[in-house]
């Protein structure tokens, strides 16, 4: 489903944050990327959403080489995906039906489907009860599990979270995780970078460690070292 | 089924194609963020709209003058009569068949100074006194061209006192019409310059206000278009409104000058009125929009 074939980025102060990485992620995988601060995961996830292009080198997904993707095609791109952040990114101002529901609401479907879709995707991270409630009413956990809803309420076949449990405590960060799992059940490739070791080794998942912007480590069923 | 309601609206729902019910859906959202773009501006709205409308008022009013001003030239420029005044002690029917040889000269129509008088001490209630108005005629040439020629020829007679014609008093307004389309020229392009201006950093504004958010639509997959439309239209709508408070004031420049067109009973141009307006509202919402479309290019990389 994803195919990475050389590919290098460097930034505009000359220091490379990947060198010719060679990697292939099956449709319906689940992998954790690891590494070091300022390893590259970051970047490597910015890849794959097309924050970032790459330096040289091609990023294949579904067969389409996104290296080069006209602009006006890249919120397509990120519609086939569902991006989860650290910081979770919500939308303040909105409850968390509203930002569950504002992307596809953009593209003119049904409230009728709309609400189907995201009370279905509030039901998968156990939010169904808070619905009508504003982000800053939630805790971090359960704003996170409001970013995870927001990712899968399109329907998308990949699902990228970099460090998705960053700023959560082992508890809260556990139910992110088993979340993830459940989703990559129904069949959703999902990519997770993460520091959390405790983590990686208790899912003992495809591993990917990163170190100084190379691939250093690709083990399945693997832990963090 | 019970709802009439409801049914009404699943029949209308059938006889529209499905593609174009998503647009509409679309197009419904695009106007709630629209709204909620304007809503969420507050009070600055007030401020930009009333600045917005005292320019266009200025721009309106210049505009609506000149209109005026061009018919009045054209009104005097097409009297093809010249008034001339004769001496006290010159015979009136001599100078008429003397001035009818002239070529050009259609006709001559003499006024006695004791009907002018008349006439006038009717019009403006005049007290008892001696008629200081001499004998008048008043000469129809065949065309336009030829006036000069005419007043000219008629101005060598010894009987003739002083004479006037319309076109005259026509090139002086025509003379003045000229500047007053140059200020009409030069205050549409400060008002375009300022409106662009204006929308620019009220949009700019915006825009950083919802940094975030924009940001973070972005990241979601929100297409490049939904997040600009609503900005643009925001820019549009402050033009537009602008304009239609402009109206008010507007109006009584309009009342002033059909008074005047009254009075000198110059016929005013069918639509005037409706074309400044109507030139107000496409000038305001263009260039509002304009000055959002230009700021998205500069503030929002999508
Ligand atoms: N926008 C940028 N401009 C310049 N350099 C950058 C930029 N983003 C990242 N880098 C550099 O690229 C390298 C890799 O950064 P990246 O964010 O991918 O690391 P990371 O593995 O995600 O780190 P962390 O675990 O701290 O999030 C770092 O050396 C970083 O300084
Ligand atoms: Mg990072």
């Amino acid at each position: 489903m994803i195919q990475f074939r050389s590919v290098t980025k460097k930034y505009k102060n000359d220091n490379y944050a990947l060198k010719n990485i060679n990697l292939d992620i099956q449709s319906g995988e689940f992998v954790f990327v690891v590494g070091a601060s300022g390893a590259g995961k970051s970047t490597l996830m910015k890849l794959l959403y097309n924050e970032e292009r790459p330096t040289s080198g091609t990023v294949t997904i579904g067969g389409i080489n996104i290296a080069n993707l006209s602009n006006d095609k890249v919120p397509n791109l990120r519609r086939c995906m569902g991006i989860i952040f650290q910081d979770y990114k919500l939308l303040n101002n909105l409850s968390v039906y509203d930002n569950v529901a504002y992307v596809i609401r953009t593209l003119g479907i049904s409230s009728k489907e709309i609400s189907a879709r995201v009370l279905g995707a509030l039901k998968i991270v156990g939010l169904f009860d808070k619905m009508r409630a504003t982000p800053a009413e939630l805790s971090g956990g359960e704003q996170q599990r409001v970013g995870i809803a927001r990712a899968i309420v399109n329907g998308p076949p990949l699902v990228i979270a970099d460090e998705p449990t960053g700023n959560l405590d082992p508890k809260n960060s556990m139910e992110i995780m088993q979340i993830l799992d459940q989703i990559n059940q129904r069949g959703i490739t999902v990519i997770v970078s993460t520091h959390d070791n405790a983590m990686v080794d208790y899912f003992r998942k495809r591993v990917i460690t990163l170190d100084n912007g190379e691939i250093v480590r690709d083990i399945q069923a693997g832990t963090y070292e | 089924m019970s709802n009439p309601k409801a049914e009404i609206k699943k029949q209308v729902k059938k006889h529209i194609p499905k593609d174009w019910l998503c647009e509409l859906r679309i197009l419904y959202r695009l106007s709630m963020e629209t709204v909620n773009g304007i809503r969420r501006t507050g009070l600055g709205n007030f401020v930009i709209i009333t600045t917005l409308a005292a320019i266009l008022t200025i721009f309106g009013a210049f505009f609506r003058t000149a209109l005026t001003m061009s018919s009045f030239a054209h009104e005097l420029g097409s009297v093809l009569e010249i008034s001339v005044y004769l001496k006290d002690n010159a015979n009136a029917i001599v100078s008429k068949n003397s001035i009818q040889a002239i070529p050009h000269v259609v006709s001559v129509n003499v006024i006695p100074r004791a009907n002018s008088w008349a006439d006038l001490r009717r019009e403006m209630d005049l007290p008892d006194m001696n008629n200081p108005l001499p004998d008048t005629l008043h000469v129809k040439v065949d065309a336009p061209e030829n006036i000069e020629p005419v007043f000219n020829s008629v101005k060598k007679m010894s009987a003739v006192e002083d004479m006037s014609y319309a076109q005259d008093v026509a090139k002086k307004i025509e003379a003045l019409n000229q500047i007053v389309n140059t200020i009409t020229i030069f205050v549409l392009i400060i008002m375009c310059v300022l409106t662009i201006t204006i929308i620019n950093n009220t949009i700019q504004l915006v825009i950083q206000a919802r940094k975030e958010e924009i940001e973070i639509m972005r990241l979601m997959g929100v297409s490049n278009w939904y997040i600009r439309f609503p900005l643009i239209m925001q820019g549009a709508f402050y033009g537009f409104t602008g304009a239609l408070v402009a109206l008010i004031p507007i109006h009584f420049v309009e009342l002033g000058l059909n008074n005047m067109h009254e009075f000198f009973m110059v016929p005013l141009p069918l639509y005037t009125q409706q074309f400044v307006v109507l030139t107000m509202f496409a000038i305001g919402t263009l260039f509002g929009a304009t000055g959002s479309f230009l700021c998205i290019k500069k503030h929002l990389q999508v």
